[in-house]
């Protein structure tokens, strides 16, 4: 027996000094162990539980969101910071046919995929023919807007339209083209998981891949490898922005994508040197009324302009911004509602005095809506000129934090006003589905986020798209706009673009459709510790949040270089 | 044995009353899992992703009781769907990827709090109204009483973020790869410290309360005195004559537990971000993931079902009174 206890005991006791050895040695490395040679971004771009192995580019929900950009590029970029000018890429440059019903793009002649096939022009009609036939792996809308795809030669392709429309080239900015040697392969485009990409974008490589990390690796074969100075990838799993704000004293992300409450104190403070971020005002959100409700007060008051008037004067922009956004976002005083990053196609005869219902002013409102009448009733509440009631509540998703207080605040100032207006809050699944039946009487919503400002308007008030996308809740129509609208797709000088947009806005601004109220912020933060060469605010050349909606973020990597 | 004839007719309807509950319950979910999957690309939502979803996924006509009869037909072959969240992976692949690690930890923290949990509540019930006894069966009360959650973001926060003495996530240093050395194990377990922390009070608590009233019943029998009376040490009356019977109601607790410790899980796991069946079911449900859902409900209440069986059958053998028939 003594012996027994004795050898146990001893084996025990080497057990466990060996356990406390690997321990010490885990906590010891941990983050740092692996890379010195090469260089290793750390970025997070999605919050998922685990990760999945889908690099497929048609898998719009499954696809990780490193694919865009990274495996495969695009071939052309607009870059919204600087006037929705290109960026080629994959492409050198498109043109028009004169009557504008097809389009020829000229590929980039030295381009291959990683494998070290030629990229050619078979490739991108192979894409195109592959959406046309296959509609649920038709990402851009190609079944929409074209008929046909030619390859003239291994570097031309033209593509025949079915319509006039100037703003194509920006439709196909999304398109993933994929090699024809090895999708023609596969079976089911749509199922199939891509694990080991071959790609044409400067990250191709996958080489780890595990639930909670994976990385992915330089293009053996890359054309524009010269700009290229990051070798690896590396994405760690991180479930949401809880987990992500503890990670955060670790110092091991680089470029992060994520919403940060109170950012100096919670990112900038840990490392005041090299952390750093730029949330520049995105796309404008705004108050949209339903002008289809079939509740006849509501109907006759939102269709009434004095009303729209009233109800912008009746927003505290800036408590939104400051309370409900945690200072992020930007006020938007432009009855024309133009988001502050087109700056250079502001006009600035839509302004001045056209702003003059853009401040918080209860008062003047109540004065306004007085004048109109719009008496008050036994309950303190107005009725519309013709003696109908007016209430209607304004629907926010549910969970949208900020976006409630916004709303909330949004309402006090109505109330004061003498308008009955209350907050309510439907699953996201239930508030689209009102946006799109048109059952709602006022929401607050972001308008469709494009390189140009045209794009945005066209979908939220062209009479075409009305009641047909969520941006398009309002159901405005105006057969003027329409005829600019159109005006501005059948031409395709960018001198002829901006003189319309401009009669756009003053229209816009005139007969004032929705209340603008804020632009909301894009998310991005950095750490150059290990990397420069990041986009900040002293040098806004482009949109620099690593989201997978925004295709300059490939131009965003081929700026950082690792730290000597 | 009879007992496990009645029982399992029992066992019967009730996992019939769990087959049919989970095939409706997703569905009183509002929402369908297109408009999940279209709410979950924000941004990226364009008219033409829209349409592709639409396209790809469909949207769910099939009259409600062919839904059922497909869903019977899968369970039958254990052909549980194909994710929508993590498209095109089976549930059955989701699901035991992430079981592994929920098993790991829940059974972890009952281990470790039933050896706390019934050593205190002995000792507390042997020095009963003693020093120690004062101040640990109060205590037990009070975890017993905190929720996990708060307990998981207080020590996420003290030991995790501020002090930095373990890990903030993940199951092991995702730098790793799995395999057995010890430097995988030592990370694995580095990493389970604190969550299996954030589920034990709780049943510390609960084991010590029911240990401590049971073995003071027990304590209090004839043959305890008699124990005593032969001269036995203190250690040997305590373990082998009251302890040892005393363990009955702590295993019929054991059973109960197991759905609460699940329960606590889906919250610690989602807090320490563990890659386990909690964070699975957490992001399914957002994702309105209908058949990972109903996988993991089902495989849920199996798992309690089969614990609460087992139970029964170690109860017969273990105490002969409780037999059917027996008397």
């Amino acid at each position: 027996m003594g012996l027994d206890k004795r050898v146990i005991r001893s084996v025990s006791a080497r057990a466990g000094s060996a356990v406390a050895t690997a321990l010490t040695a885990v906590m010891a490395f941990g983050a740092s162990a692996a890379w010195a040679a090469e260089t290793v971004l750390t970025m997070h771009i999605e919050e998922q539980s685990s990760w999945v192995q889908n690099f497929n580019p048609f898998d719009l929900a499954g696809r990780r969101q490193s694919t865009m950009d990274f495996i495969y590029e695009p071939l052309v970029i607009f870059n919204a910071n600087d006037g929705g000018k290109p960026v080629w890429r994959l492409a050198t440059s498109y043109k028009f046919s004169d009557d504008l019903k097809s389009i020829t793009y000229d590929l980039r002649p030295d381009v291959k995929w990683s494998d070290g096939q030629k990229l050619t022009s078979a490739d991108v009609k192979y894409t195109i023919d592959l959406m046309l036939k296959n509609p649920a792996v038709d990402t851009v809308g190609v079944g929409q807007t074209v008929t046909s795809v030619e390859a003239p030669s291994p570097t031309q392709v033209k593509i025949n339209l079915k319509a006039v429309n100037s703003e194509f080239p920006e439709s196909l900015a999304d398109l993933a083209v994929v090699p024809q040697h090895v999708w023609k392969d596969i079976a089911d485009p749509v199922a199939f998981k891509n694990e080991k990409p071959v790609g044409s974008g400067p990250m191709t490589e996958v080489r780890r891949f595990t639930p909670q990390v994976y990385e992915q690796c330089r293009n053996p074969n890359y054309w524009d490898a010269a700009s290229l100075h990051v070798d690896c990838l590396r994405l760690p799993q991180i479930s949401g922005n809880d987990q992500m704000l503890a990670l955060l004293p670790e110092g091991s992300v680089d470029w992060i994508g994520s919403f940060l409450p109170q950012i100096d104190k919670t990112f900038v403070a840990l490392d005041p040197q090299h952390n750093g971020y730029w949330q520049p005002p995105a796309e404008t959100v705004a108050f949209e009324m339903n002008f289809k409700s079939t509740n006849a007060g509501n109907l006759e008051a939102f269709k009434d302009l004095n009303f729209r008037h009233a109800f912008s004067l009746a927003m505290d922009r800036k408590s939104m911004v400051d309370i409900a956004g945690f200072g992020y976002p930007v006020v938007n005083l432009h009855a024309s509602g133009l988001p502050p990053r087109f700056e250079s196609w502001r006009n600035k005869a839509a302004e001045g005095d056209k702003d003059a219902f853009m401040g918080y002013d209860t008062d003047k409102a109540n004065r306004i809506l007085d004048d109109a009448g719009y008496k008050k009733g036994a309950d303190g509440f107005r009725t519309t000129p013709s003696g109908k009631p007016i209430a209607f509540p304004i629907i926010v998703p549910n969970g949208w934090t900020d976006w409630i207080d916004a709303v909330q605040i949004a309402v006090e100032g109505l109330r004061s006003a003498g308008i009955n207006a209350s907050v309510a809050t439907p699953e996201y699944e239930q508030w689209r589905k009102q946006l799109l039946d048109g059952s709602f009487e006022v929401v607050m919503n972001s308008r469709a986020d494009s390189a140009t400002p045209f794009q945005g308007y066209y979908q939220s008030l062209s009479t075409a798209y009305a009641g047909r996308l969520t941006v398009s809740a309002p159901r405005y129509s105006n057969p003027k706009l329409d005829a600019m609208f159109d005006q501005y797709l059948k031409s395709s000088s960018d001198d002829d673009h901006k003189k319309i947009f401009n009669d756009i806005q003053v229209l816009i601004a005139d007969d004032f459709p929705v209340v603008p109220v804020f632009n909301g912020p894009t998310w991005y933060q950095f750490s150059s510790k290990r990397f420069t060469g990041w986009v900040t605010d002293k040098d806004p050349v482009m949109n620099p949040e690593d989201h997978d909606n925004n295709r300059m973020r490939l131009m965003h990597l081929l700026r950082l270089k690792p730290v000597q | 044995m009879r007992v496990s004839g009645r029982r399992l007719g029992v066992y019967a309807v009730a996992l019939a009353f769990a087959i049919v509950m989970n095939f409706i319950l997703p569905r009183l979910m509002p929402g369908t899992p297109v408009d999940a999957m279209v709410a979950q690309l924000g941004a990226r939502a364009t008219p033409a992703a829209v349409e592709a979803i639409k396209a790809r996924f469909g949207e769910i006509d099939q009259p409600i009781m062919m839904q059922f009869v497909d869903y019977l037909k899968g369970l039958a072959t254990l052909d549980l769907g194909v994710s929508v969240k993590y498209y095109p992976q089976t549930v059955v692949q989701v699901l035991s990827r992430a079981t592994l690690w929920t098993v790991f930890l829940v059974v972890t923290a009952l281990i470790f709090s039933l050896c706390v949990g019934v050593m205190l509540g002995a000792i507390s019930a042997w020095r009963r109204g003693g020093r120690f006894d004062t101040v640990v069966s109060p205590l037990s009360v009070i975890m017993f009483s905190i929720p996990p959650v708060i307990i998981a973001l207080t020590i996420l926060f003290v030991f995790a973020v501020s002090l930095r003495w373990f890990p903030v996530g993940y199951a092991y240093d995702p730098d790793l790869d799995p395999g057995f050395n010890f430097i995988f194990a030592g990370s694995v377990f580095m990493h389970a410290i604190l969550p299996v922390l954030t589920l034990s009070p709780f049943l510390i608590g609960e084991f010590q309360t029911t240990m401590r009233s049971s073995m003071i019943v027990v304590l209090g029998e004839d043959y305890v005195t008699m124990g005593r009376a032969k001269g036995l040490s203190n250690l040997a009356v305590m373990f082998s004559y009251g302890a040892r019977n005393a363990l009955l109601p702590v295993l019929t607790n054991l059973a109960l537990m197991l759905g609460a410790v699940f329960g606590g899980s889906i919250v610690t796991e989602i807090v320490f971000n563990y890659p386990g069946l909690g964070l699975t079911l957490f992001t399914a449900s957002v994702a309105r993931d209908y058949p990972v859902i109903q996988g993991q409900l089902l495989l849920m209440t199996m798992a309690t079902l089969g614990a609460n069986f087992l139970v029964d059958i170690i109860y017969g053998l273990v105490d002969p009174r409780l037999r059917e028939g027996a008397r």
